[in-house]
C-alpha cells in the first residue's frame, strides 16, 4: 500500500515535470507561432486608439524584425528591403488609413530547413475599416522567413504568393 | 461569379474532375486561392500558350473574340495582350460589373486548380 503510495506521487511529479517543461520550454515551433500572434496583436487597431497605444503597438512591431526585411509584393509598390526604423514607419502610415483594423494568420505550418532559419507558410486575412468608412477584407497566402538572432526570431521576408498573375 | 452562381453562396467541388484531363475553355473551376481553405471559383477563357486580351470589356483569345453568353453585366475592361505559360489557365469570374482592378482574375497554374464544380 505504501509502496502504491510513493508510485502515485512519483508518477504525479513527473506530469508536473513534462508539464512545466512544455509550458516554460516551448518548442521552435511555437516561438515562431508566437512571434505571429504577437505581430495580430500589435498591428489590430481599436476604434479610438490613443496615441500612447498606437506609439507602444508601432515600438513592439518594430521589435519583432530583424535589422532588414524584404517584402515582395506584386500588386502594390511596397516591395524592397526596408529597415527595422523603415518597417515601423510603413506600419505608422498603414495603421493611420484605418479606424479599426485586424490582421489574423491562419493554417501556419513552420518548417526549418537551415539552422536558425524558420519558413511559414500561410494565411494572412486583413479586416478592418478606412478612415473614409470602406471595409477592407483581404486575404493572402504568404511565405514568410524569420531568423533566429541573439534567442529570438525576428522576421526578415515577407513573400505574397501571387496566385492569379495577370 | 454572379448571376451564374450567388456569391457567398454554397457549392461542391468534385475533385477527381481533371484527375486524368486538363480544364478546357469555359469549364467553372475551383482555385484555391490561400491555405486550404479559401477558394474562387472562376471560369476558363484561356489555355495554356494561347493570347488573352481585354478590348472595350469583350475578351478576345488569339485575336477572335470569345463568345460569353455566361457574361450578363457589360464592362468595358482594357488589358493588354498577354500569352498564358505552360501548365497554366487563364481564368475569370463572370460578374464583370466592377472595375478592373477590383476583380481578381488572371493566369492560375494547374496545380492551384483543385477540382470542378458538382451544382
Amino acid at each position: 500500500m505504501v509502496k502504491m503510495k510513493y508510485l502515485i506521487i512519483a508518477l504525479l511529479i513527473v506530469m508536473v515535470g513534462i508539464l512545466a517543461t512544455l509550458l516554460f520550454f516551448p518548442s521552435e515551433e511555437k516561438k515562431v507561432k508566437k512571434r505571429f500572434a504577437h505581430l495580430s496583436e500589435h498591428m489590430s487597431k481599436d476604434l479610438g486608439e490613443n496615441t500612447f497605444i498606437m506609439a507602444n503597438k508601432i515600438k513592439r512591431i518594430s521589435a519583432l524584425f530583424g535589422e532588414n526585411c524584404n517584402f515582395t509584393v506584386s500588386d502594390y509598390s511596397l516591395s524592397g528591403n526596408y529597415t527595422r526604423e523603415e518597417i515601423s514607419g510603413i506600419a505608422l502610415r498603414g495603421r493611420a488609413h484605418f479606424s479599426t483594423l485586424g490582421l489574423k494568420f491562419y493554417d501556419l505550418k513552420v518548417s526549418f530547413p537551415e539552422k536558425d532559419l524558420a519558413q511559414v507558410n500561410l494565411t494572412a486575412r486583413l479586416t478592418g475599416k478606412s478612415v473614409y468608412g470602406e471595409h477592407v477584407d483581404e486575404t493572402r497566402e504568404l511565405i514568410c522567413l524569420l531568423k533566429k538572432i541573439e534567442k529570438k526570431w525576428l522576421f526578415s521576408s515577407f513573400e505574397v504568393i501571387e496566385v492569379l498573375k495577370r | 461569379m454572379e448571376p451564374t452562381y450567388r456569391s457567398r453562396g454554397i457549392n461542391f467541388c468534385w475533385r477527381l474532375r481533371y484527375l486524368f484531363s486538363k480544364p478546357k475553355r469555359h469549364d467553372v473551376v475551383v482555385v484555391r486561392f490561400a491555405g486550404t481553405k479559401v477558394m474562387l471559383l472562376k471560369r476558363v477563357v484561356g489555355l495554356e500558350g494561347e493570347r488573352v486580351e481585354f478590348r472595350d470589356g469583350k475578351l478576345f483569345v488569339n485575336g477572335s473574340p470569345l463568345e460569353e453568353p455566361y457574361v450578363r453585366h457589360p464592362c468595358n475592361w482594357n488589358l493588354s495582350p498577354r500569352i498564358v505559360d505552360n501548365n497554366c489557365v487563364y481564368v475569370v469570374g463572370d460578374n464583370r460589373s466592377m472595375p478592373i482592378e477590383n476583380h481578381y482574375f488572371g493566369q492560375a497554374s494547374l496545380g492551384r486548380i483543385i477540382g470542378g464544380l458538382l451544382w
